[in-house]
């Protein structure tokens, strides 16, 4: 108890060298904390503009070759057809489902309202590839394309656009100013929109994620559009999921593989870079990863260097005080102070001070970081849904942060260790006279 | 109360350096000692050697009737804290603690609790004038009254001895007669005192004076007058 008493009294009444070492610590660590948060953030928020899409997708582009091939010329122009959609479905180990991608421009119309949309033609199984969010109603389903219905689903934006021309005849008549949250009192399922001078019914609309600028984005069923506008069997993209292709070794054969097929099939060089375009989700992902790792590899090597500079400027530090308490010590010990007293009480005054300090900046790091999360949370929340958000739950993991703290707590008290075993055993003469 | 049998101490730096080459000296229980050399006449180190702060390589030391020789830490901090009391030229005050607190500092190594050993470090306060400088840290207080101080801690254990190095160098003369005739009452007590200085003044003081020349003891002069005129042998 009175060990306790002498040490507190001796951090109190040296208050300035306390707190400045106190301090290096808190900003150590309070620092280390604001980096670690922040590249967390980065990659939360570049990862959660990826999360939604199906990892085992592919897409193929049509395009036009590059090289002259077996009597072709180059530049020719390579259509993908129902026959590569044959040849997918069963020629082709590792492929799932199949949806061909019919892209349409044109422009919706609603009551006096008109917006130019982009329609695309899938089959149902395009929700999974494209990651797409209903958020009312439902997607494309087979029925739809079994009776090639006329249904459409619509973006978020589009959706709402239409909710305001709805609610403007009846704002007349009830006198309404406006209503508070118009996507919930106006439905826009079961109406009626015309694309192109075709009337579909809205059956779905799904969260637009992507910036489609001023454009709306629409799908029908793939077969309803075909009928329409009569495809002569040609098609810009096509997309699959795929299955038992885990790792990037797979992914990479798989794409050769299909690429020397799609090749022979449509006659042009295997070696040609261009022919079709092949896309795949998943090389993609593992790109993605590679960049997370190196901003990780990053964040951890100056989080490390931070550290380290840290456990450098407190180990100065312990070194300065003890130093500069030499002349104490020697006084300490001329006064019959044993040895072990003398430095139990240095060691538990670094203690104290680097373990107060370093979680007092832990907890005010963290805090801080929750404050800007709550801020960050409120302004995404205004924000439309399709601005993709840079940074995203600036989080950090606790036990990496008290582990820091950690190192820097034994840092000091290792550090304060070896210079007070060195004062310590000094005489107290030599001590005494030690007048810095 | 004091024995010392020829001790020897030598230095070994780049050049070893035979400071004390043996030393005899006997003083006994509530004598008044003054150890008088010119600077390297090993008078420090001999200091050093009676309050354990330093050791000895030959000869045998007697503090109290025990032989004072290759104590461990633990040990000599003991006999330092229970048998002698210091005081020292540069007072050695600890800055950041009051006056009584400093006072205090030495009970508190021997394990008396806080209540009791701020009420013992008052009272020696309060003999030497100083009670309402208790709470003062040892910036606010005068050279003198810093001496006072710590001539209180030298006391406060009630030791056998007090070694007193230069106390009387960093005053002025006025202040220099105040601190001796304290430490002539202090005596008076029946404390053994070993004062060591350089000034004949303040030598002239003390019952017995050891000139100490080369790390030898050149003579030993008994001072018996019996009347003490401190304003006359401090200026």
């Amino acid at each position: 108890m009175d060990f306790w008493s002498e040490i507190f009294m001796a951090l109190r009444r040296n208050k300035l060298r306390t707190v400045l070492t106190g301090f290096a610590i808190s900003w150590g660590i309070f620092m280390l904390i604001i980096l670690l948060s922040v590249g967390n953030g980065l990659k939360n928020g570049v990862s959660s503009n990826f999360a939604d899409r199906a990892r085992n997708t592919y897409t193929i582009w049509s395009s036009s070759t590059e090289l002259p091939y077996k009597g072709h010329k180059a530049n020719r122009w390579i259509p993908l057809t129902d026959k590569d959609i044959e040849y997918l479905e069963n020629h082709l180990y590792h492929v799932d489902e199949v949806s061909p991608v019919f892209t349409k421009g044109g422009t919706l119309i609603f009551s006096d309202k008109s917006k130019s949309v982009q329609i695309d033609g899938v089959r149902p199984i395009f929700k999974n590839i494209q990651g797409i969010k209903i958020v009312e109603g439902r997607f494309i389903n087979d029925n739809d394309m079994k009776i090639k219905e006329k249904v459409v689903v619509i973006d978020k934006n589009t959706a709402d656009e239409i909710r305001n021309k709805i609610r403007q005849p009846e704002e007349k008549k009830t006198n309404k100013r406006h209503l508070k949250s118009p996507e919930e009192t106006v439905p826009v399922l079961g109406e009626f929109v015309s694309i192109n001078g075709i009337n579909y019914v809205i059956v779905g609309v799904f969260e637009s994620d992507m910036m489609w600028g001023g454009t709306g984005q629409c799908y029908a069923p793939f077969s309803t559009l075909q009928q329409i506008y009569n495809v002569n069997n040609e098609y810009y993209k096509l997309s699959f999921t795929t299955f038992g292709l885990d790792t990037k070794e797979d992914n990479e054969s798989f794409r050769k593989e299909l690429k020397r097929n799609m090749a022979l099939l449509h006659e042009f060089s295997p070696d040609d870079q261009r022919g079709v375009w092949i896309d795949s989700q998943m090389l993609n992902a593992l790109e993605t990863n590679k960049i997370f790792n190196t901003i990780n590899i990053f964040i951890w090597v100056i989080g490390i260097a931070m550290l380290i500079s840290g456990v450098v400027g407190v180990t100065n530090i312990m070194r300065i005080t003890v130093k500069e308490r030499t002349s104490e010590i020697g006084i300490r010990k001329a006064l019959g102070a044993k040895p072990r007293s003398i430095l139990m009480s240095i060691v538990m005054e670094a203690l104290i001070i680097t373990t107060v300090f370093g979680y007092a900046g832990m907890f005010v790091g963290m805090g801080l970081m929750e404050v800007i999360n709550k801020i960050m949370e409120a302004v995404n929340a205004g924000k439309g849904a399709n601005e993709a958000a840079v940074f995203l739950d600036l989080s950090v993991d606790v036990k990496i942060v008290f582990m820091a703290t950690l190192v820097l707590i034994v840092s000091g008290v290792v550090a304060g260790i070896a210079p007070a075993w060195k004062a310590v055993n000094v005489k107290p003469v030599e001590a005494m006279s030690n007048r810095s | 109360m004091i024995k010392l049998e020829g001790i020897n101490k030598t230095y070994f730096g780049a050049q070893p350096l035979h400071v004390l080459k043996g030393i005899d000296l006997n003083v006994g229980e509530g004598e008044l000692v003054s150890i008088m050399g010119a600077s390297g006449s090993g008078k420090s180190t001999l200091l050093n050697i009676l309050g354990i702060l330093d050791n000895y390589d030959g000869g045998s030391y007697y503090l109290a009737g025990k032989l004072v020789k290759n104590l461990s830490e633990n040990q000599a901090a003991e006999y330092r804290n229970k048998m002698i009391g210091f005081i020292f030229q540069s007072f050695n005050l600890i800055p950041f603690k009051t006056a009584v607190e400093n006072v205090a500092l030495p009970l508190y190594y021997q394990g008396v609790p806080r209540k009791k050993r701020n009420m013992m470090a008052m009272e020696y306060l309060d003999r030497f004038g100083l009670k309402d400088w208790a709470g003062h840290y040892p910036n606010e207080l005068s050279g003198g009254q810093k001496q006072r101080v710590s001539i209180a801690r030298a006391l406060v254990t009630s030791p056998k001895i007090i070694l007193a190095d230069e106390p009387t160098g960093a005053l002025d003369s006025k202040t220099s007669i105040e601190v001796m005739k304290i430490l002539h009452e202090v005596n008076a007590s029946g404390i053994t005192m070993i004062i060591v200085t350089h000034e004949r003044g303040i030598a002239n003081l003390t019952n017995k004076i050891v000139h100490l020349k080369d790390g030898i003891i050149e003579n030993i002069e008994e001072n018996n007058s019996q009347i003490v005129d401190f304003e006359r042998e401090v200026k």
